[in-house]
């Protein structure tokens, strides 16, 4: 163990250490079979196991999209493993059966879950791999009427939720990383908020990859019935390899009349070492319907790792009055490539949505923001507000903006901006006459930079994204 | 009309009919350009709404047309054009169908216009060579662009503008292209040399005799030396019937400036590329535009302002009036490569929708790869703001004429940019009429 | 004030300085010492705030030649933070916009960087609150400011008070108040120099660097120095600073030629 100590503390990467745990890993490759094997190994019904060959049957016909500002080596989906779990401690009822290794992660991420879940009332769902290893909270929760288990317990225990949901905001085959999850997603998240329900806690998982020849697939389901509500908050790490990792993870959400769900993500992935070797590709299909009436999804992403990032946090606003927001913060650095955004699919009438970006490139990086807003010819009175803004930190870096705005109703009314800025000379002298360094200027204005998505995120989740960002820059600057 | 269903390679050997006819040049580099072009033709297929350049412009009704190579030279007299004449302009080239039109032009008279040179290409090619080499088809890239390939392959005459050394010129260029025919395929192309200190004003006004379905796929460079000025203006007043597909390009030297205001109202369907480049440092443009449409028109803009060196400044501003069933798109992009520090750039779209059925696309685009620049960029969409109706009402106007006055100053804010007052005129008329309901 | 037991705080010998490889600063000597207020006065292009730059550490100022101590110190051993550290402040002519980070939150953090320097403690978001809201009716200012970000969208006397309200918080050895008095109207410059005078002590001392006469009349220098072509070519009391204002400055270029010819 004094070797992964060495690894923590020497590591600019906190998180790059592979935790010794022994693990059931399936073998490489991917045909039906393999579905098939996790199938059978999860003891699910047929119809799941149909999904997923239907799933794979699509899969096969689909291409992997070119238009993303990204670049990267062909993947060989033969040679990754599409099922890994730990092999002890498989059933675990609370944090405490947690392999301390884990709980200690938690700690040297400055995320100290295991206590701050108690301190903060905060319920947890953990990740690992390709499974789930513990689902806090879940008692307390159920004696209000909500379910939050790992989606694996889903579907033995409430089998009808989630056959009647599950791919119903984003379909098997909406597109080739989403298709590829369908076919074998291992575990994830599921949650159920009844009608009239607020959830009294956050809710929160933590994904966590740690094998290197794995990639992980995990399936989030969140349904809000009437009048329900919830935050829900998401972290991602993973170990340090020199290969790529793939991270292909399908996250849907439903809100249902007056429901509110508002889902909060740091993603901390592997971003690659300084020279742009590993790192995880983070491609990732994430889409929230506001289905009833005065529905609200709202995304908050604070994206600081995986060497390349395809995610567009999405909202299909379909019913009247429903409200769409996202919120993002995006720093690469390095070689690291993001491509995101948002998609907001105005429906409904008097629909609103709100789009708020912030680009931070650094060092040879490259960050895109890509957005869509459409207003369907049936969302009289919709309205939207986008502002993406970058920061451009060193001349070795890009940053570009692809809004595409579709209006097929006169009486809409959409808003975009964007702007680009930089930390300027004449900023940080102004500091450094002040006594201020160039180091706690930079993290000042960057965090001024940012304050806009900072607001959104929770309170223990803002102080995190806003260490996470000035250790992200150290030395990039000066 | 004769219809035919053809696509891809067969249809572009359709439009290539005319090309094998044409008389080789004694310029070996131009019979080359031909032969290359000829090669792209043959290479490139149609753009479909699947190509990402094309995604909302769906030109396959242009493939369902047969057309013919233009018949005979035109006959038209003065009278036949002359409303479309502009009173400020002293020389004048017209093209009818895409052919000279010398008993309809006027060329400037050398000793007294500084040397300026307004001419047919095919008459001014040899005495000019040294000039027009460098500059002819080699700002228009084709490699990649099937219809300026396809102009390129066509390319035997043209419009050409040397604005020689520190020439000043009063008074504005004009460049006239009559449509007469129906079905009839014209590649109108025009070059503007710019020498350094010279500046000029011309104005390229595409017009037609009567509403026909026709094809005009038209290739305009111009490049501006050291300290040049150039003012371009682009008129598109082709027949609500007709196909307008034009590419444009513009290479900018040090401290020069470019201002195009360029006006789409014609056209069935039209599509404008205008690609500058800020190809060296302190240049500036202003770049503006105007589409106005209705019934089931379709006006699609694309520009890209390519910032490559320092200190580059861009202004632009484009705006939609889209009326009726019409359609329209604009997708600006701003590049600011890795070098061009200073750079300062903004862009704006503004769209307005006067009917249920008008429908825009916007994609206001930046890609930055330097650190020290100020881009900004901002697109609405949507109806008249209702505070400003809600303010005329206040002060006494009806709901339709404040209506009316809104929607008429939200499209003369481009028109008031044009320096030719008659032409400037004449367009307010224009979208007077179309903006005033009752 | 000029006292007897006054420590020299700031030694400047032939300096000299250049920007983009012209040279603006061609020999400056000026000597400050503790409780002194000098004015130096030019026109436009004389070098004065290149001057007040080259002391605070400007990197765009290349020093080309002479020497400049500050307590005995060589000041171009120290960094720009460092220097402000060592208590040399400098009023910015132009205050830059800082959007988004919070005027408070810059504050404090200069404050306590400051305080840290010293020795002294530093205080929290609720003790700083209480304390820099004393500070600010000083210069009479709206609590608001506190919530803004720095500099942003402020007026031209709302920043200049800004600037002054960051000399009270850090209380300088030596401050440098760049064309203070540009862009404020009656108002605001009785308002600003009033703080000004407020911080003055027999420790510390101020350089006004101006255009106009019309500050001197509310903080009154115990020097006046005339700045021309990057040197300090008269230095008188502050009579000098109304002869300027009666005269004009091309007399002192003239008294000054005919000296030199003599």
């Amino acid at each position: 163990m004094s070797a992964v100590l060495q690894n923590l503390v020497n590591q600019p990467y906190k998180h790059g250490f592979v935790t010794e745990i022994e693990s059931d890993v399936a073998p490489r490759g991917l045909s039906e079979d393999t579905i098939r094997l996790i199938s059978a190994k999860k003891n699910e019904p047929g119809w799941l196991l149909e999904f997923r060959l239907k799933a794979y049957q699509q899969w096969l016909k689909m291409e992997e999209p070119k238009w993303p500002n990204v670049k990267y080596p062909k993947i060989d989906f033969q040679a990754i493993s599409y099922y890994s779990a730990p092999k002890p401690k498989q059933k675990l009822s609370s944090m405490d059966e947690v392999d301390p290794e884990l709980l200690r992660t938690f700690e040297k991420l400055g995320v100290p879950m295991h206590e701050r879940a108690a301190l903060a009332g905060v319920a947890v769902d953990v990740i690992f791999d390709s499974v789930s290893v513990a689902t806090t909270y879940k008692q307390k929760l159920a004696e209000v009427g909500i379910t939050f288990c790992s989606i694996s317990e889903a579907v033995q225990m409430h089998p009808d939720l989630v056959r009647q949901y599950l791919g119903t905001v984003v379909p098997v085959g909406d597109n080739y990383y989403a298709a590829l999850n369908s076919a074998v997603f291992t575990d994830g998240t599921f949650c159920f908020i009844p009608k009239g329900v607020k959830c009294p806690m956050d809710l929160s998982t933590y994904f966590r990859i740690n094998t290197e020849e794995s990639g992980q697939f995990e399936r989030t389901l969140i349904i809000a019935e009437d009048g329900a509500s919830v935050s829900y908050l998401e972290g991602c790490t993973a170990p340090k390899f020199d290969t790529n990792q793939l991270h292909a993870a399908v996250v849907e959400l439903i809100a249902l009349d007056n429901a509110d769900i508002k889902y909060s993500t740091v993603q901390n992935w592997y971003a690659g070492d300084e020279n742009g070797l590993g790192g995880i590709y983070n491609f990732v299909t994430k889409r929230g319907l506001a289905k009833g009436i005065n529905s609200r999804i709202s995304w908050t992403q604070v994206e600081t790792g995986s060497a390349i990032t395809w995610k567009y946090p999405s909202c299909v606003l379909q019913g009247e009055n429903s409200v769409g927001e996202f919120y993002s913060v995006a720093v690469t650095n390095n070689y690291q490539q993001a491509d995101t955004g948002t998609k907001m699919i105005h429906i409904g009438k008097n629909t609103r949505s709100t789009i708020v970006s912030k680009g931070i490139s650094a060092g040879h990086s490259n960050n895109s923001y890509r957005g869509l807003v459409r207003i369907a010819p049936t969302a009289t009175g919709a309205r939207n507000y986008s502002q993406c803004d970058s920061m451009l930190i060193g001349d070795k870096c890009s940053a570009s903006t692809f809004p595409y705005i579709q209006v097929r109703n006169q009486g809409a009314k959409v808003e975009h901006e964007a702007s680009t800025s930089k930390i300027g000379e004449d900023q940080l002298f102004y500091f450094a006459q002040r006594g201020i360094d160039s180091e706690e200027a930079v993290s000042m204005i960057i965090n001024g930079f940012c304050k806009d998505v900072f607001q959104q995120l929770p309170m223990e989740f803002a102080v995190e994204a806003t260490k996470l960002l000035g250790f992200k820059l150290e030395g990039s600057v000066g | 009309m004769s219809v035919s269903m053809v696509t891809g390679g067969s249809y572009l050997e359709s439009l290539l009919q005319g090309q094998p006819q044409l008389p080789s040049s004694p310029s070996a580099w131009l019979n080359q350009l031909r032969a290359d072009a000829v090669d792209r033709v043959g290479a490139l297929k149609v753009p479909t709404t699947r190509d990402e350049e094309w995604r909302f412009t769906d030109i396959s009704p242009l493939a369902k047309l047969s057309f013919q190579p233009v018949r005979a030279v035109s006959s038209l007299q003065t009278a036949d054009v002359e409303r479309f004449y502009l009173e400020e302009a002293a020389t004048r080239l017209v093209f009818v169908d895409g052919a000279y039109a010398p008993q309809l032009s006027t060329q400037p008279d050398e000793a007294t216009d500084s040397g300026l040179i307004v001419s047919n290409l095919s008459t001014a090619l040899s005495a000019h060579a040294t000039a027009i080499e460098p500059h002819l088809g080699r700002h228009a890239g084709f490699r990649d662009n099937v219809f300026a390939a396809l102009n390129t392959a066509f390319l035997q005459d043209g419009a050409l503008i040397i604005a020689p050394r520190n020439a000043v010129a009063e008074k504005p260029v004009h460049l006239l292209f009559v449509a007469t025919q129906r079905e009839a395929a014209s590649h109108p192309r025009c070059l503007l040399i710019a020498e350094s200190g010279s500046a000029i004003t011309v104005v390229e006004d595409y017009v037609a005799l009567q509403e026909d379905a026709y094809v005009t796929n038209a290739v305009t460079e111009i490049a501006l030396a050291d300290n040049a000025q150039v003012n371009h203006i682009r008129v598109q007043r082709d027949s609500t019937e007709a196909f307008h597909i034009a590419n444009c390009a513009v290479s900018t030297g040090r401290a020069s400036r470019y201002r195009s205001v360029s006006v789409a109202l014609g056209a069935r369907i039209s599509r404008y590329n205008l690609n500058t480049l800020l190809a060296a440092e302190e240049a500036e443009c202003a770049i503006d535009g105007l589409a106005l449409i209705t019934g089931r028109q379709l006006a699609d803009t694309h520009t890209c302002i390519d910032h490559a060196k320092p200190h580059g400044i861009s202004r632009q501003s484009h705006k939609c009036i889209v009326d009726g069933a019409a359609h329209a798109v604009f997708n600006g992009k701003i590049l600011v490569r890795p070098n061009a520090q200073r750079t300062d750039s903004s862009q704006s779209s503004r769209n307005l929708l006067l009917n249920a059925k008008a429908r825009v696309d916007t994609k206001p685009q930046l890609e930055i790869f330097a650190d020290d620049v100020k881009c900004a960029h901002g697109a609405t969409v949507g109806q008249l703001d209702n505070d400003e109706v809600f303010y005329l009402k206040s002060r006494g106007l009806s709901e339709i004429t404040a209506r009316n006055l809104l929607t008429y100053a939200f499209g003369a804010e481009i028109i008031d940019r044009i320096s030719v007052a008659s032409l400037k005129h004449r367009l307010e008329q224009a979208v007077l009429e179309q903006t005033q309901r009752n | 004030m000029i006292y007897q037991d006054s420590k020299t705080l700031l030694d400047v010998h032939g300096l000299r300085a250049s920007v983009n490889g012209i040279e603006i600063l061609k020999g400056i000597n000026l000597t400050v010492r503790s409780g002194e207020v000098h004015a130096i006065m030019g026109t436009n292009g004389s070098g004065k705030s290149t001057f007040a730059k080259v002391l605070a550490g400007h990197n765009a100022y290349k020093v080309t030649g002479g020497s400049v101590t500050f307590e005995g110190n060589n000041l171009f051993d120290l960094e720009p933070e460092e220097r402000a550290r060592a208590g040399v402040f400098l009023a910015f002519q132009y205050p830059i916009e800082i959007p988004g980070v919070a005027n408070s939150h810059f504050l404090r953090l200069a404050y306590n960087t400051t305080q840290a320097q010293r020795g002294k403690d530093e205080l929290d978001p609720l003790e700083f609150e209480d304390f820099v809201r004393e500070k600010m009716k000083l210069l009479e200012m709206n609590p608001d400011f506190l919530d803004r970000g720095v500099n942003e969208g402020f007026s031209g006397g709302e920043k200049k008070r800004n600037e002054i309200l960051q000399m009270a918080l850090l209380e300088p050895k030596l401050a440098i108040l760049d064309e203070t008095d540009s862009g404020l109207d009656i108002d605001a410059l009785r308002i600003v120099t009033k703080g000004v005078n407020q911080l003055a002590t027999k420790d510390n001392a101020i350089i006004l660097v101006t255009h106009y006469q019309r500050l001197l009349n509310y903080i009154e220098p115990d020097y006046v120095h005339v700045m021309a072509g990057g040197r300090i070519i008269k230095t008188g009391g502050k009579e000098l600073a109304l002869d300027l204002e009666t005269r004009g400055y091309d007399w002192v270029s003239i008294e000054q030629r005919a000296a030199a010819r003599a």
